[in-house]
């Protein structure tokens, strides 16, 4: 046959499958893998250590095996058939000691871990250690041991259940699967290719994941910062980023402002007869996931309990500052990065002492410690009935706060009990007692119940909450106990949450203005239910919504993030207590037009009438970015302040396939080098022979013209 | 450049300034005038600049093995203790491999 025939006929054949192919329009890629969604562990560095996890760079790839009951990682541990293997746990199985054995023991025949998502048998998920924020709080004289916390008992800690994994470092990627679809398909894609004769793994197709969650960083913080800041650094890589956000303040009267700017900057300082209650909560929470956890228990109450404050007061005090018998502004600051080795308190405190807070861009005057009367400060309130109120050092403004407290809630159900001494919760307040011993700080706290703190179980099912969705009342207004439990029954979260508030809004209300409320209206759970709501449930709520600047975007139908993360993040719960605090404490002024709504500190926002309203706020920003890197040659090993960086990463993916077995391997590479061996073969006895084979055909270099030079 | 057609004083000029150029530490010089002069220098049939060429081409393999002995210890000595020297390994490096110390 003619040679051209052939080769038309080869074309022919290439064409055609090109066709079929295309008919079906799936790549090769695709049919190989089917991608798996779920979220991933990742890389946090702190002044000495790396923790959380890594893939290898071009992803870990490892055999499904699911762990159902503990004896199933005995097959993992002990010389498995075809490693590596990608062990499949469930979250009352996902303990310290199976993490660290699998670290420990078993690092040859593990590359991925799946925490799929199966609660069944679950009674407590909790990574944080049993004393948070261990070596950032108040310390032992001379030491580096936590004084507030029992390091050795975890009964007597402030997180009995941690686990403290949050803080390891894991050789391999950890990926966890929420949704049930995707744990279905891991498993039945398990059940058929890899659940049955074990001894023959080695020699066929297994079911395997492969999770790409490389991190860039390494070692510790000072190592990425500093490689990121080189100036050899060609690439221009980061490797990883401090952990930065906004804390977000407002005061509930407006401050005086400063009437020129043109001000000698010598003249900064603070005013002495200025004097604030300063009251503070956590807007941050944590979790071991990307993008998971929102810290229902372990921070929303708190942060509620503060909104609810600031509404309520707002309505117990006078409308002018003057007509208050004790003149004492109130400043509520919502701190951010406090799980992180109170990153937000940290740096207010470094303003305060060098008279950085607020900026000089406000126009206002500096505060500084000596301004600051009290500090009322909500830590965790995990059993809202039964408040401990905690103080370092015993004095008559604490006693007499904790005795108004106990009085104003009689009729709210509440117990509050004085503690005095060192054995205070891992709050915000540390961070000013750090400094100053002696400063008035009380906190607000309750003896740890919750088994979910600071992970992607503590949502809206650990609070017990169910969106009340009272949609045609006026959340701000306060109403009686009769009319509160029309809406809401007495043993809800809402109702608890009210209580609170209202005990320490009547308590603050007697302290300034020597008298409560004239009608007995009390602080309104529909404003609880709603927060609860916009934080765990969906932004897209109405609370938001009126908070906001008219015809804004609305907030996205999922829960906004409320972990600190990096500059450049969205942070979205930072932008959202912003409005909120605006919203609650801001005036309304009358016969103000949008066109003569400002500048700040006026505002035009939607209001809860929806058409837009004028208000006078006083609510702003200060930056949550840890001292440590402000500070020229900060020695990041002394422990002083927070040195939590990110590690940057390329991608966080994950993918199911079948894992063809070692032979297999070994033969297509084989036959891959055979064909190659033989391809050069050929072709050099072609071109030896090429006389005899291309008979009578000129060669190339016929065509060309000798060179004349030669 | 074909060297079988350049004539043997030219060879010899050649040889000589890839020798003096790879003083300037350029052992890859030394080592690519050893590629290439080395047939005229111990397997071609005498010429009278062989003698010379020949000289060259053993001082531009001598300096080439001694480099490279000195570059093969320096790596493993970098490369094995990169880590361990931490910030110095860090400023003598232009490329930071990611996620490792």
């Amino acid at each position: 046959m003619d040679l051209r025939i052939i080769f038309l006929l080869i074309l022919q054949v290439i064409g055609f499958n090109i066709l079929l192919v295309a008919g079906q329009s799936q790549r090769i890629k695709d049919g190989m893998y089917a991608s798996i969604s779920g979220a991933s562990c990742f890389r946090r560095l702190n002044g000495t250590h790396q923790t959380g996890c890594s893939s290898s760079q071009f992803g870990s790839v490892g055999a499904l095996h699911l762990i159902q009951v503990v004896e199933d990682f005995e097959f993992l541990l002990r010389n498995p058939p075809a490693p590596p293997y990608a062990p499949m746990i469930p979250p009352h199985l996902f303990t310290r000691q199976n993490m660290l054995r699998l670290k420990n023991e078993a690092r040859q025949n593990i590359t991925v871990v799946l925490l799929i998502n199966d609660n069944e048998k679950m009674t407590q998920f909790s990574h944080e250690l049993t004393c948070p924020n261990q070596y950032s709080g108040l310390l032992l004289p001379n030491s580096k041991e936590t004084a507030t916390c029992d390091t050795q008992n975890a009964e007597n800690a402030w997180n009995p259940w941690g686990t403290g994994l949050l803080q390891e470092d894991f050789p391999f990627p950890i990926y966890y699967i929420a949704d049930e679809e995707e744990v279905y398909k891991l498993k039945s894609c398990f059940q058929k290719f890899n659940n049955f004769d074990y001894s023959g793994h080695a020699t066929r197709s297994l079911c395997a994941v492969e999770v790409t969650t490389f991190m860039s960083a390494a070692v510790n913080s000072e190592v990425c910062i500093r490689r990121s800041n080189f100036i050899n650094n060609l690439a221009r890589t980061r490797y990883c980023d401090p952990l930065e956000g906004s804390n977000v303040y407002a005061t509930m009267y407006p401050r005086n402002l400063s009437s020129s700017i043109t001000e000698e900057p010598l003249e900064i300082r603070s005013d002495p007869n200025e004097k604030f209650i300063l009251i503070s909560c956590r807007m941050d929470t944590a979790s071991m996931f990307d993008g998971l956890g929102l810290g229902a228990m372990d921070s929303l109450t708190g942060y509620v309990t503060l909104m609810s404050i600031a509404n309520t007061l707002k309505q117990y005090l006078p409308q002018n500052f003057s007509e208050l018998t004790r003149k004492l502004n109130i400043l509520f600051v919502v701190f951010n990065g406090e799980s992180y080795d109170y990153i937000g308190s940290q740096r207010f405190v470094y303003d305060l002492e060098n008279l950085d807070f607020p900026l000089p861009s406000t126009l206002t005057a500096p505060i500084s410690f000596e301004n600051i009367e009290l500090m009322i400060d909500i830590g965790v309130l995990d059993e809202i009935s039964a408040i401990n109120v905690h103080t370092v050092n015993t004095s008559a403004k604490a006693e007499s706060f904790a005795a108004e407290l106990n009085a104003q809630s009689q009729n709210f159900d509440i117990k509050f009990e004085l503690k005095v001494g060192t054995n205070i919760p891992p709050t915000s307040a540390q961070s000013f007692l750090r400094k100053n011993l002696s400063f008035p700080a009380l906190i607000l706290n309750s003896k740890p119940h919750n088994r979910y703190y600071h992970s992607i179980y503590d949502n809206a099912a650990n609070l017990n909450f169910t969106y009340g969705n009272h949609t045609e009342q006026n959340y701000t207004k306060l109403m009686s106990t009769e009319e509160a439990l029309q809406y809401f029954s007495a043993d809800s979260v809402q109702m608890k949450i009210r209580n609170v508030s209202t005990s320490v809004a009547l308590a603050l209300s007697q302290m300034l203005f020597s008298k409560g409320p004239l009608a007995k209206v009390y602080a309104s759970p529909v404003l609880v239910d709603e927060l609860l709501h916009c934080f765990l449930q969906s932004a897209d709520c109405r609370l938001f919504k009126d908070a906001s600047p008219v015809n804004s975007l609305p907030g996205l139908p999922f829960p906004p993030s409320r972990y600190i993360s990096v500059a450049g993040s969205p942070q979205d719960s930072s932008g959202w207590t912003y409005r909120v605090l605006g919203l609650l404490l801001s005036t309304e002024v009358a016969d103000s037009g949008e066109e003569k709504c400002g500048p700040l500190p006026l505002q035009w926002i939607t209001g809860q009438k929806g058409a837009g309203e004028c208000r006078l706020t006083t609510q702003n920003y200060t930056h949550a970015l840890s001292p440590a890197f402000l500070i020229d040659d900060y020695d990041w090993k002394s422990g002083q302040y927070s040195t939590w960086t990110e590690s940057t990463w390329g991608g966080l993916k994950a993918r199911m396939f079948l894992r063809p077995s070692r032979v297999h391997e070994i033969v297509t590479l084989s036959i891959g080098i055979v064909v190659l061996i033989i391809s050069f073969c050929l072709v050099y006895i072609i071109s030896s022979r090429s006389e005899v084979l291309f008979e009578g055909a000129t060669t190339s270099s016929d065509a060309l013209t000798a060179p004349t030079a030669c | 450049m074909d060297i079988s057609k350049v004539t043997n004083e030219k060879k010899l000029q050649l040889c000589r300034t890839y020798f003096i150029a790879g003083l300037a530490f350029l052992p890859f010089l030394w080592t690519i005038n050893v590629f290439w002069f080395f047939n005229d220098a111990f397997r071609a049939p005498a010429f009278p600049e062989q003698k010379r060429i020949k000289k060259f081409v053993i001082s531009s393999l001598i300096g080439a093995l001694i480099w490279s002995v000195i570059l093969i210890t320096w790596i493993i000595i970098f490369q094995t203790k990169r880590a361990e020297w931490g910030e110095m390994a860090d400023r003598m490096s232009f490329i930071i491999p990611l996620g490792i110390a």
